[in-house]
C-alpha cells in the first residue's frame, strides 16, 4: 500500500502548505519604500480610519530582514535603482513587491532622464496599484489581492519529492 | 508523588504560563495600541485576531534565516537565546501563588524558594543584557552596534538605581527571599492601609518602575532600538525566528519584571483585608491566589503596553541624566532615611 | 538715488548692460570681473544675500533668432548695411539672484558663458551657500566653477557622463543606467 497521505495532493502536505499559507497571509509584515507623495498615502493607509493592521500588516520596520512586503511607494530615480535592488537583495525569503502609484509602475509623468521607468524592470513586483497617487483604498486593495496570491501558494513545492522519500523510508 | 516530579510539573507550568502570557502580550499590546490610537488592530487570524501571535511565529518560523556574511556566526547565533533564557529564568524565584494542598500533600507554588531569590533575579536582569551586546556586535553593523552599547549603558546606570530601590526592601523585610518578604506583606498597617510595600516605600516603588522600564527597554527608554536614529537598533541585521525570539524575550522580561513588581509591592498573591485561607478550601485556596497574582502582574503588564503608548522616547542625554542626577541620588537618600526608621524602630 | 542709480555707480564701467522689466533689474557683467563685481555689490550694495544661482542653456534662443533675423534680411535684400554686425551671443548665462537684507531689494547678476570656455571663477568664497548651486549649475550644464572646493556632481549619479539640463540633450536621456558594484571584500 502506497502512503496515501503524501502521495499528490496528499493531506499532510495540503494541511501543512495551508498552515504556512495561513501564518503568511496573515501576517505581512510592510517595507514602507516611500520615496515621493504616495509615500503619504501609505501612511494614512497604517493610520487609523483605514488601519492596514486589520490585516496584520504591521510592525513597521525599516530594516529589510525583517519585512515580508516591500512596498515601492512613489518614485524612483535612476540614481535610487541600485539602493532599490540592494534592500530587495537583503529581504529574506519569501518576500513580495508591491508597487504604489503610477511612478512606480511606469515613470509615471516624469517620462525624463533621471526617472526610472517603473520598477518591473528592476526587481520583480507582485501588485500594482495605478492612480497619482492611490487613495488608501487602493493600497488595501492591494493588500487583500496580495494576500490571495500567498494563499494560493505552495510554498512545500520544492520540498515535496525529498519529503516523500523521507516519509516512504520511514514507513 | 517524588518532590522531583512536582518540581517538575511546576517548571514545566510556569513556562508555558510565561510563553503564555508573553503571547498573549504581543497580541495585547497591538490591540491596545489600535484602542488607544483609535484603529481596530489585528483582527482577521482567529476571533479578535486573537491568533495574530501564531500566525506571526509561523510566518517567521518558515521565513529564510539569514546570517550576514560577515557577522560573527556563532555570536550570531548565540545572541538571541542569550537574550531570551535569562528572562525564562528569572521566573524560578517568582512565587506566584501561596500553597496548594494535594493528596495531603503541601506544596509551595514557586519552582523554588530561594534564599537569596533577590540577588538571583538582579543578576539575570543584569546577564539579559547580554543577549543584547552580543547580537548588536557580532551583527557587524553599525546600527546594531551602536544599539549594543546603549543597552550597556542604560543597563549600568539603571541597575544601581533600581538595587538601590531593593535594598530599602530588603531593609524593611529583612530578607531576601521572595516568598519571606510577600508573606510579611500580608495583613495591614496603621489600621486601614494593607500591608504593602508600595504604601511603606512609594518612593522606591516609583525608582523601581522607572528603572524596570529602563531594563526591560521599553518606551520611554527604548533606546536600544530607536527607529528614528537606528532603524531598529541591536536587532537590524536580524530576520526570522532569531528576531522572533527577540521580540519574545522582551515580553517575557516584561512580565518577569510584573512579577517581581507585584511580590515586592503589592503583596504578591494576598487580597488587602480579605484573608482568603479562611474560608477557602486548601485547594481552591491555591487556585484563588494564583490568580490573585496573575491579576495583579496582569494590570502591571498593561501598565507597560499604557506607558509604551503614551510617552515619547527620551534624548539620549536626558536617560542618562534621569538615571545619574535624579534616581541615584533620590535612591540614596531613601534607603538612608529607610536604614533610620528601621533602626530606629527596632 | 534709485537702485538703478545706485548698482550704476558701484560697479561703474564693469557694467556691460542694464535692464529693468517691471520692477526687476538684471544686470550684465563682464565675464572675468564677476567676483570682483559681486564682492562689492555685497560690501558697497549691501546686497549681503546669495538667494540663488543657477544657469541658462540659450541654445535654440538665438538659433531661432539669428534665423529670423536671416530671413527677414532676404526679405528686404536691399538693406544689407547691418549684415555681419551682429556678433553671436555665448550660449551660456549663469544668473546670481542677490537680496539686501535690510532693504529689501533684490537684483539680478548675470554673466554669458561662452561654449567654448566653460569656466568661471567660484564665489564660494563670498557666500558659502553658493557652493551646492555650483555643483548644480556644473552637473547639469557642465559650466566648470574654478577654485570651487567640492565640484563633484549633486543631483547625477558621479559615472554619469552628460548634463542633461543642455538643450542638445535629449529629454529621455540616451540610456545611461547607474550600476554599483558593492565592495564586498
Amino acid at each position: 500500500m502506497k502512503f496515501q497521505a503524501i502521495q499528490g495532493e496528499g493531506w499532510l502536505l495540503t494541511k501543512a502548505e495551508q498552515l504556512i499559507n495561513w501564518g503568511r497571509s496573515r501576517s505581512p509584515w510592510p517595507f514602507p519604500y516611500g520615496t515621493a507623495c504616495c509615500g503619504i498615502e501609505l501612511m494614512c493607509a497604517l493610520a487609523s480610519g483605514y488601519d492596514m493592521a486589520r490585516f496584520g500588516a504591521e510592525r513597521v520596520a525599516f530594516t529589510p530582514r525583517q519585512c515580508d512586503v516591500l512596498i515601492e511607494a512613489g518614485t524612483i530615480t535612476k540614481k535610487m535603482v541600485p539602493v532599490l535592488k540592494r534592500i530587495y537583495a537583503q529581504m529574506a525569503e519569501p518576500k513580495w513587491v508591491i508597487a504604489v502609484g503610477a511612478c512606480a509602475c511606469s515613470g509615471g509623468v516624469f517620462r525624463t532622464y533621471s526617472t526610472q521607468q517603473g520598477i518591473g524592470s528592476v526587481i520583480p513586483v507582485d501588485i500594482y496599484i495605478p492612480g497619482c497617487p492611490p487613495r488608501p483604498e487602493g493600497i488595501l486593495y492591494a493588500l487583500l489581492k496580495l494576500i490571495d496570491k500567498i494563499e494560493a501558494d505552495h510554498p512545500l513545492y520544492k520540498q515535496r519529492p525529498k519529503l516523500i522519500e523521507a516519509l516512504e523510508a520511514y514507513k | 508523588m517524588a518532590d522531583w516530579q512536582i518540581d517538575l510539573i511546576k517548571v514545566v507550568f510556569i513556562w508555558v504560563w510565561a510563553l503564555l502570557i508573553a503571547v498573549v502580550m504581543t497580541w495585547v499590546e497591538r490591540r491596545a495600541s489600535a484602542m488607544m490610537q483609535d484603529r481596530l488592530g489585528p483582527n482577521r487570524a482567529g476571533p479578535f485576531g486573537l491568533l495574530q501571535p501564531l500566525a506571526d511565529g509561523i510566518k517567521l518560523f518558515t521565513k529564510e534565516d539569514i546570517i550576514p556574511e560577515r557577522a560573527r556566526k556563532i555570536l550570531f547565533i548565540l545572541g538571541p537565546p542569550l537574550f531570551a533564557l535569562p528572562a525564562f529564568s528569572a521566573y524560578a524565584v517568582v512565587p506566584f501563588g501561596d500553597k496548594i494542598v494535594l493528596g495531603g500533600k503541601e506544596i509551595i507554588l514557586q519552582v523554588s524558594d530561594v534564599n537569596i531569590g533577590f540577588l538571583y533575579v538582579l543578576a539575570l536582569g543584569a546577564i539579559g543584557v547580554y543577549g543584547m551586546v552580543i547580537g548588536g556586535w557580532a551583527s557587524n553593523s553599525k546600527y546594531s552596534i551602536l544599539g549594543g552599547l546603549r543597552a550597556t549603558a542604560q543597563l549600568i546606570s539603571y541597575e544601581v538605581p533600581m538595587g538601590l530601590a531593593l535594598l530599602t526592601i530588603v531593609l524593611l523585610y529583612g530578607t531576601f527571599s521572595l516568598r519571606e518578604i510577600v508573606l510579611q506583606q500580608q495583613g495591614t498597617f496603621l489600621g486601614f492601609l494593607p500591608n504593602w510595600g508600595f504604601f511603606k516605600q512609594p518612593l522606591g516603588f516609583i525608582i523601581f518602575m522607572v528603572a524596570a522600564y529602563a531594563e526591560a527597554n521599553r518606551v520611554p527608554f527604548d533606546l536600544p532600538e530607536c527607529e528614528s536614529e537606528l532603524v531598529t537598533g541591536y536587532h537590524t541585521e536580524y530576520g526570522s525566528m532569531r528576531l522572533g525570539l527577540y521580540l519574545f524575550g522582551e515580553y517575557v522580561n516584561m512580565g518577569t519584571l510584573a512579577a517581581i513588581t507585584v511580590s515586592l509591592f503589592f503583596g504578591g498573591w494576598g487580597l488587602p483585608y480579605v484573608d482568603m485561607s479562611r474560608f477557602l478550601g486548601p485547594v481552591s485556596y491555591g487556585i484563588a491566589s494564583f490568580f490573585v497574582f496573575f491579576l495583579k502582574q496582569a494590570f502591571f503588564l498593561f501598565l507597560f503596553v499604557w506607558v509604551r503608548w503614551t510617552v515619547p522616547r527620551f534624548r539620549y542625554d536626558q536617560l542618562m541624566g534621569l538615571g545619574w542626577k535624579a534616581l541615584i541620588p533620590l535612591g540614596l537618600i531613601n534607603l538612608f532615611i529607610t536604614a533610620l526608621l528601621v533602626q530606629l524602630t527596632t | 538715488m534709485s537702485l538703478k542709480d545706485r548698482v550704476a555707480d558701484i560697479l561703474g564701467k564693469d557694467l556691460v548692460a542694464l535692464n529693468e522689466f517691471r520692477g526687476d533689474l538684471c544686470i550684465e557683467v563682464p565675464k572675468g570681473r564677476i567676483v570682483q563685481v559681486l564682492a562689492k555689490l555685497k560690501e558697497e550694495g549691501g546686497f549681503d544675500f546669495l538667494s540663488d544661482l543657477f544657469g541658462v542653456d540659450n541654445l535654440d534662443l538665438y538659433a531661432k533668432a539669428a534665423k529670423k533675423k536671416k530671413k527677414s534680411q532676404e526679405e528686404s535684400e536691399d538693406t544689407g548695411e547691418t549684415k555681419g554686425k551682429e556678433s553671436v551671443q555665448p550660449r551660456f548665462e549663469v544668473i546670481y539672484l542677490l537680496l539686501s537684507l535690510s532693504t529689501n531689494e533684490r537684483l539680478q547678476v548675470m554673466v554669458r558663458v561662452p561654449e567654448d570656455d566653460l569656466e568661471l571663477p567660484t564665489v564660494t568664497g563670498l557666500w558659502k551657500a553658493a557652493n551646492w548651486p555650483e555643483r548644480e549649475v556644473f552637473d547639469m550644464f557642465g559650466i566648470r566653477f574654478k577654485g570651487h572646493p567640492n565640484l563633484r556632481r549633486l543631483l547625477m549619479w558621479d559615472e554619469f557622463q552628460d548634463h542633461p539640463l543642455r538643450k542638445d540633450y535629449p529629454l529621455e536621456g540616451k540610456g545611461e543606467e547607474r550600476h554599483l558594484n558593492y565592495d564586498i571584500a
